[in-house]
């Protein structure tokens, strides 16, 4: 379990729920009450890796920004899929040598909490209620993982009964922990997706440090399942690596042998993606990795890729595996141009929407029959 | 315990990044290699004498396939194809541009036999000076630009039908082909 070693709470937050329930689970660590601006004025941890020593101070804070936003990965020129993300935690307990959060909150002293989950929600009704003819997609796993934390902050009791009741909405909780007990004894009416990012143990055991082993994610896979949840895969970030075709074959084998394919909301293909900064980054802090070691060029988003035609043969040997094992499945690429789609599907799609709608009609039309 | 040898190749190191203008960060990349690897890299850029930019792609290439293949930098530069690329004859700078192509082989194995694959399919398609095939950077994306230089009408019409010809004959199929041969 994720060990803070300090609590920070921003004056006048101190009642939050969520404050309540991570003091009781921590009651043995050290707590300061700091003023709002606290964060601007404090520098970074005084530490070899500021970065990694920043995750384990732990802050409960206000967000004043808006929660809902379009994810990021609808850049110019790559096929996107209409994803909405909220964050409810920013940074992660997790440390994977590829996460792009390394670069994005590289001057982050902390892993905020923030206070005020009844914002989000009430802002994510806003804009999903009054629109009750389109249907939305939002996740959480952006900025941290959704579920790693869940035992100390509690999160997933708000936010399932919400999305629960809402038919025209999927939430994604994105995780690569097996931190599922929350979930268990709540209502999802099919209208919560907990989705799993693998790889498989060769990099899982190697690169994604303080996660759950690829073993366990499975098994935290099959209990939500059981529990009425559908489930999604996430082969992202897709690393080439001397065995990556076995080992990635096997992982997807694994997965089927383990659920239920018809419960499976989506699987996703994005191969791993690297800003030349986050590269720097990554050999600072991960010397011995092998992650830069892959034929990587650099595309025009501006990101490091394995070059196109090596990994076209990637998505099309784990796609092909994927329609053997489960051919109904909705199955998208995260990051991809339409060139790769059309080599890869044999099209692209014609617009934004229709990735979408291929990945939320099928399941929200499960969530109606369950109703 | 820092031996005599390694403060000797450690102040030979300072002094070449002081005369190369090398950046603190690129200095202390090179330093926190082990001795043994410092010291073969150190020969090879006596030899070559580069600068900041180039010495950048050296010590990602070496370190990237030195994690690839579990090998240590000096074990790298013993492989015969590296050596006999740093025996060439010639300039610094063909010296420095032999052990650079054979480099990025070693380290982009799969993505230079693709691009040999492709220079011998357009070299295949024989257009001459008329006719000239390029493709986008590193091959990423799906734009194959195809440009005829032409003076008048009758070398237009030469070329167009040396197109069709290259066209119906399979050889433009080839170079598509090879565009995702890996």
């Amino acid at each position: 379990m994720y060990q803070p070693t300090e609590i920070l709470i921003e004056r006048g937050e101190e009642d939050a729920p969520v404050v309540q329930r991570a003091l009781t689970k921590l009651p043995e660590l050290p707590v300061r009450v700091v003023e709002k601006d606290w964060e601007q004025k404090e520098a970074r941890p005084a530490d070899r890796d500021p970065f990694g020593a920043g995750k384990r101070r732990l802050f409960f804070t206000r967000q004043r920004a808006r929660f809902l936003e379009h994810c990021p990965a609808g850049t110019p020129g790559l096929v996107c899929c209409n994803y909405l993300v909220v964050s409810l935690i920013s940074n992660c307990p997790m440390d994977c040598s590829y996460c792009f959060l390394q670069e994005y909150l590289a001057n982050n002293p902390t892993l905020k909490v923030f206070t005020n989950s009844d914002d989000l929600l009430d802002e994510v009704a806003q804009v999903v209620d009054r629109q009750p003819w389109k249907q939305f997609r939002i996740g959480t796993g952006e900025l941290s993982d959704s579920l790693a934390l869940d035992a100390l902050v509690g999160f997933s009791a708000d936010l399932v009964p919400f999305f629960a009741a809402r038919k025209n909405v999927l939430l994604e909780l994105k995780t690569k922990s097996d931190c599922i007990d929350n979930l268990l004894t709540l209502e999802s009416r099919g209208r919560v997706v907990v989705s799993w990012s693998l790889t498989p143990p060769a990099i899982a055991d190697t690169e994604e440090h303080g996660t759950a082993s690829f073993a366990k994610r499975l098994r935290a896979a099959r209990h939500v399942q059981q529990a009425g949840y559908k489930v999604g895969f996430h082969f992202d970030p897709l690393i080439e690596y001397p065995n990556w075709e076995t080992d990635y074959r096997q992982a997807l084998e694994q997965v089927f042998t383990t659920v239920d394919p018809q419960g499976v909301a989506w699987v996703s293909f994005g191969s791993l993606r690297l800003t030349p900064s986050l590269r720097k980054v990554i050999r600072q802090r991960f010397p011995h990795t092998r992650l830069l070691s892959g034929e990587q060029v650099l595309c025009d988003d501006g990101k490091w890729r394995t070059f196109q035609a090596l990994r076209v043969k990637m998505y099309r040997s784990l796609i092909s595996q994927l329609n053997r094992l489960a051919p109904t499945i909705p199955v998208y690429m995260c990051m991809e141009t339409a060139p790769v789609w059309q080599k890869v599907f044999g099209r692209a799609p014609g617009c934004d929407k229709d990735v979408a709608r291929s990945l939320t009609e099928p399941n929200l039309s499960y969530g109606s029959a369950s109703q | 315990m820092v031996t005599q040898d390694e403060q000797w190749q450690a102040q030979r190191i300072a002094a070449y990044a002081q005369r190369k203008h090398l950046s603190g960060t690129t200095l202390a990349r090179w330093q926190a290699w082990p001795a043994t690897d410092q010291a073969a890299l150190f020969s090879l850029l006596q030899d070559l004498q580069c600068g900041e930019n180039h010495l950048k792609d050296l010590l990602d290439w070496f370190e990237e396939i030195s994690a690839r293949d579990e090998q240590t930098v000096a074990d790298i530069l013993e492989r015969r194809e590296l050596r006999s690329a740093w025996a060439t004859s010639g300039s610094r700078h063909d010296k420095l541009k032999a052990v650079k192509a054979v480099l990025r082989r070693i380290r982009y194995p799969r993505l230079t036999h693709l691009e040999e694959n492709v220079r011998q399919a357009v070299k295949a398609l024989d257009l001459g000076r008329t006719g000239q095939v390029s493709f986008p950077s590193d091959f990423e994306g799906d734009e194959v630009t195809i440009t005829l230089t032409v003076r008048n009408v009758h070398e237009l019409r030469n070329g167009l039908s040396q197109l069709q010809q290259r066209l119906d004959d399979g050889r433009f199929q080839r170079v598509f082909d090879s565009l995702d041969e890996v």
